[in-house]
């Protein structure tokens, strides 16, 4: 039985993905208590909002501690979505400069438009290229669209902690992995088909 | 660049959905639930939700209905109608809508698209215009509904917007809202123009031709329709079909 | 809470999907039967028959027409008309679901009034899956009999290259539906897609689901444009020519050995209607889920249009029999038809409160539907206040 631990620290889409854990054969708990997260098989950060909000608000709950225990110590396999990947970086540039969680050397930057019409939010789907192959992305080809919204992004330090890049605003970092930790910048809960590959290759790990 | 996105719209009047000619003569359509479990399966880019009478009715959103339908919806969701506080915003985001659509409180109280940005991000408010053409064939913006005027061009109002943190503009043009005789191009263009958030082009579509012109004359990121849909003989998927043999890039 | 607005002549909601309520309180439905008054019904008749001689066949080689029947009231109605009409049709019946013992005896009285008959099941495997996925997507166990019942008739006519059908009433004209439609005596494929009670959902949208594979839909294929203007196939609504009754209907069909219900069917008014399919009583509860009105109210709302009812007397009736949870239907327990769906009755609840528009009906504080010992919804209103 996979008891997947979202973690609620008060910013995120948590019934999607919730509701996208159940489709994918996952038994979702919304929880923001330590027993609850230890318990659990896998673990997802999900966000909606800004870098220094989401920080702040893992920090007053305890969660950075909690979840560093038991995901990188512990080692239960962990996804971060959205903000959610981008909080794992080392510092954030969104509303002035906050520490992010440092499990990944990099910092979130505001993307810069690289072309004309490059709108930004980058809001819609968009093609994911793998750099190295993961179980993450098992059954998936490169190139395949998923969805994307969001303004901000993860540069990261060390090339072998990225996954995946996606070419907009002279291109991105679309997924990340570490051990048993991954990141995706695209929301799997909402890419459909692809989407819900991405999530119970994550649940199989 | 992202793929150009094709997206219903369903329009939630009171009881049930409706469709609408020029915001106004509402037609009972079927129930919101088969609409939203039909493009479910058909994958569609985005939905599009709105509460029609919310703020007319003077009462929040409904964040019952959106929750239930938010259950049975695995692509992006966007939910509009009646969103006047903070308060209406993270409860939307906690059921399941992705951004919020803000039409009369983004004239009424420009503020609060502020507010929005800063506390979930730009990149889940959509500021929501309407607009009618005028005789001298300028633009003028409507709220409620499209009852009041607000003496504003919608690229102004378009502009202001993104400076107070809107992530993407969802323009209406009222006139050719289902009427299927095309979209407004004109309107479309003066609103692209003025910002660099991506727009949204609704109220008109009646062919996949339509969609063509508006992206490439209008300059929209994304076309959303809803009365040429109910007629199942045409489809978002067609559409992107369509659109793909035209030159432009879908996800398909 | 907004209550439900009700046509003040009739009783049918305006949560009618293209039911239209005017100023006067008044909906289309209503407002249509109105204008039959001012119907030249002679010439109608004159008109009809000019249609009927010009497709009837010269040399008695092919049929004259094709009529779509089931074997109920219309069927019989529709088929010994043509045949005093002096043509020679030939009747086509897509199979139902979940036929009836009492549906099969009135196919076989059908067939005794004199015509040649093809009766075209498909195959019930497949026929199951899609009821499921019919239920569990849109809400609708018969859909999949819709679309039979809509497109098998047509494709004899292409194959057979019999160009005209005449169906039996526009249900856009007496059920109230958009004035562009209710005088629509031609069943185009825009036609059915628009108001056939489709809800959206189209035949290739089953394709890959259940192993559902184009092979397996043949009958659910509706024919190319290329192919029925090949045939010149035409399709017409005998209800525009006569001023259609189901009532009258289903006397006429009695007379000529029509068997009708020992009682009401359930969550309806009368015997003779809708006896043929065991799963009509789930199709009928999942419209009164959705809209808040079931096959009681349309049927209270023929017989007032009518002088036949008194409106109070109907609000009466729909309230005693309207949208009860479907235990039984024609004497056929629901366990039994989930069971042939592969679905449990748990999982059938479920689907039931999924579609349900929860703002008709009565909930809790928590939000939750309220329900009797019997599992049957409260409507807020059952008339205006």
């Amino acid at each position: 039985m996979k008891r997947v631990a979202i973690v609620d620290y008060g910013m995120g889409n948590l019934d999607s993905v919730a509701r996208a854990i159940e489709e994918c054969g996952g038994s979702p708990v919304v929880t923001d208590r330590a027993a609850e997260i230890e318990n659990a098989t896998h673990i997802v950060l999900p966000g909606v909002g800004a870098f220094g909000d989401g920080i702040r608000n893992l920090r007053a709950r305890g969660l950075d501690e909690i979840l560093r225990e038991h995901a990188v110590v512990g080692g239960i396999p962990f996804l971060g979505i959205c903000l959610g990947m981008q909080l794992l970086g080392s510092r954030g540039f969104e509303g002035g400069v906050t520490e992010g969680l440092g499990w990944i050397e990099g910092e979130v930057r505001r993307l810069e438009p690289a072309g004309e019409d490059h709108r930004i939010p980058h809001i819609g789907w968009n093609e994911v290229a793998f750099t190295r192959a993961s179980p993450l992305f098992a059954g998936v080809d490169t190139g395949h669209d998923f969805y994307f919204v969001h303004s901000y992004h993860l540069v990261c330090h060390d090339k072998e902690d990225v996954l995946a890049v996606t070419s907009y605003c002279g291109g991105f970092v679309s997924a990340i992995a570490r051990g048993r930790i991954f990141g995706v910048q695209f929301h799997p809960e909402k890419s459909q088909r692809l989407g819900f590959q991405v999530l119970r290759n994550f649940l199989a790990v | 660049m992202p793929k150009i996105r094709v997206m219903p719209t369903l329009l939630f009047k009171d009881l049930g959905l409706v469709k609408g000619v020029a915001f106004d003569s509402w037609r009972r359509v079927g129930s919101a639930m088969q609409a939203v479990k039909v493009y479910n399966m058909r994958e569609v880019d985005e939905l599009v939700y709105l509460d029609i009478t919310a703020t007319s009715d003077g009462r929040p959103p409904d964040f019952e209905t959106v929750d239930d339908l938010a259950d049975e919806c695995f692509m992006p969701l966007t939910v509009g109608g009646g969103v006047r506080t903070l308060e209406h915003v993270r409860r939307l985001l906690k059921v399941g809508a992705d951004k919020v659509a803000v039409n009369t409180a983004a004239v009424e109280q420009p503020a609060l698209i502020r507010e929005i940005a800063d506390r979930f991000g730009s990149q889940c408010v959509v500021v929501s215009i309407d607009a009618r053409r005028r005789a001298d064939g300028r633009y003028e913006s409507y709220t409620h509904a499209g009852r009041q005027p607000v003496g504003k061009d919608p690229a102004v109002l378009a502009n202001d917007a993104e400076a107070m943190g809107a992530g993407e503009i969802l323009l209406t043009s009222i006139d050719r809202d289902g009427t299927l005789q095309g979209y407004d191009v004109e309107l479309t263009r003066l609103v692209c123009d003025a910002v660099s958030i991506p727009v949204i082009a609704s109220g008109g579509a009646g062919t996949y031709a339509h969609m063509a012109d508006v992206l490439r004359d209008g300059r929209a990121s994304a076309v959303a329709a809803a009365s040429m849909y109910h007629f199942t003989e045409q489809t978002p998927l067609a559409a992107k079909q369509y659109l793909r043999e035209a030159g432009f890039s879908v996800r398909l | 809470m907004r209550a439900i607005r009700y046509c003040v002549r009739c009783v049918m909601p305006e949560t009618k999907p293209d039911l239209f309520i005017d100023g006067d309180g008044v909906c289309s439905a209503c407002r249509n039967y109105e204008r039959r008054g001012a119907v030249d019904w002679d010439q109608r008749r004159h008109d009809l028959q000019a249609i009927l001689e010009r497709y009837r066949s010269k040399n008695g080689e092919s049929y004259d027409c094709v009529v779509p029947v089931s074997g109920g009231k219309d069927s019989h109605f529709q088929t010994i008309r043509l045949l005093e009409l002096g043509m020679n049709p030939l009747c086509v019946t897509a199979t139902t679901d979940h036929l009836s013992s009492i549906g099969r005896r009135n196919i076989e009285n059908l067939k005794k009034q004199g015509v040649d008959y093809i009766e075209v099941t498909t195959n019930p495997v497949v026929r199951r899956k899609m009821n499921r996925l019919a239920l569990t997507q849109v809400g609708d166990i018969s859909w999949p009999e819709h679309v039979t019942i809509f497109t098998i008739p047509v494709r004899v006519a292409v194959q057979f290259a019999i160009p005209l059908i005449v169906w039996g009433e526009n249900p856009q004209n007496e059920y109230g539906g958009p004035a562009g439609a209710a005088e629509d005596n031609v069943l185009t494929r825009r036609w059915l897609e628009e108001f056939g009670g489709l809800l959206g959902l189209r035949v290739s949208d089953l394709v890959g689901r259940e192993g559902l594979e184009p092979k397996h839909l043949i009958q659910y294929t509706y024919p190319s444009d290329e192919a029925l203007r090949r045939v010149g196939v035409t399709g017409l609504f005998l209800g525009y020519y006569v001023p259609w009754d189901g009532y009258s209907n289903a006397l006429y069909a009695q007379a000529h050995g029509f068997e009708t219900y020992s009682q009401p069917v359930e969550g309806a008014l009368v015997n003779y209607e809708n006896l043929d399919n065991a799963q009509t009583g789930i199709h009928d509860y999942f419209k009164f889920l959705k809209y808040g009105f079931g096959r009681a109210t349309d049927l209270a709302c023929l017989h007032v249009r009518r002088g036949r009812l008194a409106r109070a007397d109907a609000v009466k009736l729909v309230r005693m029999h309207d949208g009860k949870f479907p235990w039984v239907y024609l004497g056929t327990p629901i366990e039994e038809i989930v069971k042939s769906i592969d679905m449990t009755l748990d999982e059938f609840i479920r689907i039931c409160d999924r579609f349900t528009n929860k703002k008709l009906f009565e909930c809790d504080a928590r939000g939750n539907l309220v329900k009797d010992r019997g599992g049957n919804l409260t409507k807020i209103n059952y008339d205006n206040p």
